[in-house]
Formats: C-alpha cells, structure tokens, sequence
C-alpha cells in the first residue's frame, strides 16, 4: 500500500463572490518527508491555498485532503498532525509567551516534545505579555508553536518576512531538520532566495494559477541573473544579443543591462571580459522577472 | 482539546466580569439603603398611583401599595429594568466578543487551525458566557440576600432563588443570541447590535402589551414576558424559564451550524 501523501490538492478552486478568482484549479501533491515552497507574489492565491488546505475557508470546487484526510469532511483529523504558522500572525496580546503557549499546548491536547528546546533555541522572551514584543519576538512563538508537537506537516505562511537574517537561518534550519526527520514542510513565500535553499520541489502561483513546479535545481538552471556590465567605452551590443539565453534590457551608453540564464552567465562574462571594465554587478532576478520568463517561454511554446 | 477554549474565554474576561459584578453589588447595595426611608411613607405610592400606566406596566409596578414592601420595591427598582439591564449587556458584550470579536481581531485563525472543530469552538464559548452570566447573578442575588438580613426586606428565599434562575435565563438567552450572531455572520458590530435590538424590542413587547393591544399576541416572544415581571413579588414563571433556556439552546445551536459553513474571515 502506498503512503498517502502529506497533501493533496485536486481542483481546489476559491472564488470569492462571483467575480474574484482567488484560486482556479489547484492540483498538487507534497510528498512526505519532502520540502514544498510555494512563490508567488503578494495576492497570488499562496494564503488562500494554505486557508484552504486548513479548512480554514471552504473550496468552491474541488477538494484537498492532508494525510489523506478530507480537509472538509474530516477537518479535525486532517488538521491532528499539523503546524500552522499564519502569514499575519495576531496573538492573545495580554498573555505572556509563557501562558499563550500553554493555552496552545491545551487545545493541542499535550505531547509538544520540543516546545522547550524550541523555546531556548530561538531565545524566546516567554514572561513578557505579548503585546510588549517586537514583531520578531512574537514571530518566535508562532514558530515555537508550529514545530513544537514534531507534525508530520508544517505549513510556514511567509515565515521570516520582517525578521532579521540570524533568525531566517534559524528557520531554515528548523525546516532542514523536520525534512530530515521524514516530515514534510510547506513554506509559502514571495522571495525564491527564501526557500530555494531548503525546498525540495518548488510551485509558482500567479493570479491564482498554479504556472509551474519544478524542482529546485531545474529552476535555478533557468533562473535568471540580472547583469549590469559598465565599460570603459561605448561596445556594439550584437555580439552579446547572439549568445543564447542572453537578453539585452537595456542599452545605455557604455552600461548594458542583461537579464540573463544561470546558464548562460558563463559565455556572457567571457565576452563581457573581451572588453575594458569599469564595473559589473550580477543579481538574481526577481520572481516577477522570472516570471516574465516562464511565461515568454510558455508563448514560445504555444 | 477544545474545553481550553471554554477556560480562555472565562480568563479573558475575568477583569470585566469582576468589575461588571463589583457594580451590580454596587447597585444593589445603594437600591436597598434607600428602602427603609421609603418603607415609611405611604405618601409616595399616592404619588405613585398618579403616574401613567405606561410607566408602571414599565417599571413592573404592578398593584397599589406594593413599592413600600421590600419585595415590591426591588421588582420596581431592580428587576424590573435596571438589574436584567446590567446582566444583559455583560452577557452581550461576551458573547459579541469571544467569538465575532476574536474572528474581527484575526486571532481565530490560529486557533481553528488547531484539531478543534468551529462546533465545539462555539458550544465551549457558550459554556464561557453562561459560567459568566452565572457569576453576575450570583453577585446579584448575594447581594440582595446581604442587604435583606441589613434592612430587613422581608424577601421570600424562595423568590430570592427563583430570580437568580430568572435572571440566568434572560442573560443566557441574549449572551448566547449575540454569540450565536457572530458565529453565523462574521461581525462584531452586528452580533452586538442583533442582540441588543432584540432585547430592547423584547423589553418593550414585554413592558406594553397590555396597553398597547395590537402587541398583545406577540407577547410569546418576549423571553421578558415568558419568565415572569415580578420574580421577588410573585414568583417566576417555571414553564417560561425552561422555554426561554430551551430557546437559548436552539439558538446556540443554530450558530453551530452555520459557523460550520462559513468562510473564516481572516486578516
């Protein structure tokens, strides 16, 4: 018998009136043990999915189910082995960390293994009431309690937009662990830099269409660096424009702009180099360039 | 498990179900200090007798006489409006905010993404209003039985009982309406609103039928007629109270169903 995956979406559709299609169509399935991030820029569908996957909010069509649990019609058991931490995480602001996690703990129904050295790890501030901690203090007890019953199934909603680089690498880390220990992550993000270190496969959401899922390794093969060469004089542009993969955004004087594959950063720069240099700055793109590309490539295709 | 829902919702408001039953003791002990000067002087139910109707079928002034006994006077001065006034709004406000006001406060998503179904999630905030209410109107009656042995009001403890039961039902009935509101309809303003306007109309309906005969049949609706206007006096009305309790019940558990069938409003 084979292992029912950690989700599964099939046709899940939100449309919210008549008009607003927040999610069409949704078809996915995160293994167990495997690491999903989920890009998309802001309002693509990415915490309309996750509320969905929660039963948080009810499908117009469709169905998903986590474990192979309906998340309708056995909401409770679906929703027993997982972590949530919210995109727009709001607290009971009064408690301390302290007696907000012990409520957590109760409707969770005890056995929160790590809670502890989740706590220490993070350095959370427990004996403070809540609505005295920074933004990234609170975020800490969102963590705490998404890891801290060892779930089979975390669903991180942008989990370190706002918090500061030593405390993103703390998550990373935590994700990495929960991966290693056969336990599968599903980590919505806008940054592709946020997750393509630690997901396995990765999905790109945009205006509510799941466009792509690749993994992490096949995207960043087509990923796209975003190249600005100064020289010291004017060059003639054609002999950059014929290396494939290569597109010239802009002509300026003596500074050209590329946006151009990883792939491709190799021969770029070897021509690049055949000139006098007064500066040159390669960047990754962002997703809305990358964007851009997946959906050029998908015209081409047409 | 879902019974923590049931001791948050009483912790979160503790501080307002102290200083809510603070002023109903409060209350009570400045209505029964003045009873003993007005025990003494018949003059005042002359005056009294020559207020209009409409305003005695309001204040529960029910017969000749009666507001220079201790029993009569409390129905006047404190069943009759101000008492059921006090526990109707804590039980509105709390039912409005453990639910409508939690879900507008965006702090439901966490919560309901735990193995909790939305059902129980209500019923336990219900059982949190009730245990609130409850309290209220112990302090209500505590008081009023404290006051009895100071000035002597000459109450039946029966009576005295059966208006901690009275007052129970009507603070249940519309605590639970307004949770029950906000369950079904994800707002706050509307859970409150819903809940205050049908007491109001419920209060008058209760207050006026008798005079105004075109109100007269709706009379059945209003828990405040159903349960009896003068509870120190004659008594509550047992088959009215168990109606308005099962109404509450009903009421509770149509908002059970239809949080089911909602989308979460979320931040």
């Amino acid at each position: 018998m084979s292992e029912t995956p950690a989700i599964e979406a099939v046709g899940l559709s939100k449309t919210y009136g008549n008009e607003v299609r927040a999610l069409v169509d949704l078809n996915l399935r995160v293994e167990r043990g495997e690491v999903f991030g989920f890009l998309g820029p802001n309002g693509a569908g990415k915490s309309t999915t996750i509320r969905l996957l929660l039963g948080l909010i009810r499908p117009t069509a469709g169905r998903a189910a986590l474990f192979g649990r309906d998340t309708q019609n056995d909401g409770v058991a679906s929703r027993r082995d997982v972590g949530y931490l919210p995109g727009d995480l709001r607290l009971a602001d009064r408690l301390t960390g302290r007696e907000q996690l012990d409520s957590l703990t109760r409707l969770r129904g005890g056995n929160v293994a790590l809670r502890d050295e989740l706590c220490e790890r993070l350095r959370v501030q427990l004996d403070r009431p809540i609505r005295q901690l920074s933004r990234g203090n609170r975020q800490k007890l969102g963590l705490v309690q998404a890891f801290m019953h060892r779930p089979g199934l975390v669903v991180l909603d942008e989990p370190t937009s706002g918090l500061d680089p030593l405390l993103q690498a703390e998550v990373r880390s935590l994700v990495r662990q929960t991966a290693a220990d056969g336990h599968s992550v599903f980590i919505s993000s806008h940054s592709l830099d946020e997750v393509q270190h630690v997901a396995d496969r990765v999905g790109i959401i945009r205006q509510g269409r799941l466009i792509d899922v690749d993994s992490v390794e096949s995207l960043r093969e087509r990923s796209l660096r975003h190249v600005t060469a100064t020289f010291a004089e004017p060059v003639a542009v054609e002999q950059f424009t014929t290396i494939g993969g290569v597109r010239l955004v802009r002509a300026d004087g003596r500074v050209l702009t590329f946006s151009c594959s990883e792939s491709a950063l190799d021969a770029l720069v070897k021509q690049v180099a055949q000139h006098q240099l007064v500066d040159f700055v390669s960047q990754p793109a962002d997703l809305e360039e990358i964007f851009l590309e997946l959906y050029r490539q998908d015209d081409d295709g047409a | 498990m879902a019974p923590e829902l049931l001791r948050r919702g009483i912790l979160d408001h503790r501080r307002a179900l102290a200083g809510w039953c603070a002023g109903i003791v409060g209350y009570v002990a400045l209505i029964a200090s003045i009873f003993p000067s007005i025990e003494g002087s018949p003059e005042l139910n002359q005056l009294i007798e020559s207020y209009p109707d409409v305003l005695k079928s309001l204040f529960g002034i029910t017969g000749a006489g009666n507001l220079t006994s201790g029993a009569g006077f409390l129905d006047a001065e404190l069943s009759s409006f101000m008492l059921p006034l006090l526990v109707l709004v804590l039980a509105i406000g709390s039912g409005a905010r453990t639910f409508a006001g939690e879900e507008d406060a965006g702090r439901l998503e966490l919560v309901l993404a735990y193995p909790v179904t939305r059902r129980s999630a209500v019923v336990m905030k219900g059982l949190a209003v009730l245990v609130e209410v409850v309290l209220a109107c112990l302090a209500a009656v505590s008081a009023i039985l404290l006051f009895d042995a100071i000035v002597g009001l000459d109450l039946s403890l029966g009576h005295v009982a059966g208006a901690f039961v009275w007052l129970v039902a009507l603070g249940v009935f519309y605590g639970w309406l307004a949770l029950a509101v906000g369950a079904a309809y994800p707002s706050r303003a509307l859970a409150l609103g819903i809940a205050a306007g049908t007491a109001a109309v419920d209060y008058l309906i209760g207050g006026l039928h008798d005079l105004a005969g075109w109100l007269d049949p709706f009379r059945f609706i209003s828990p405040f007629w159903l349960v009896g206007q003068s509870p120190l006096q004659q008594g509550i009305d047992l088959l009215g109270v168990v109606v308005v309790l099962a109404a509450s019940v009903v009421v509770l558990a149509v908002g059970a169903t239809l949080v089911e069938r909602r989308d979460l409003e979320v931040p």
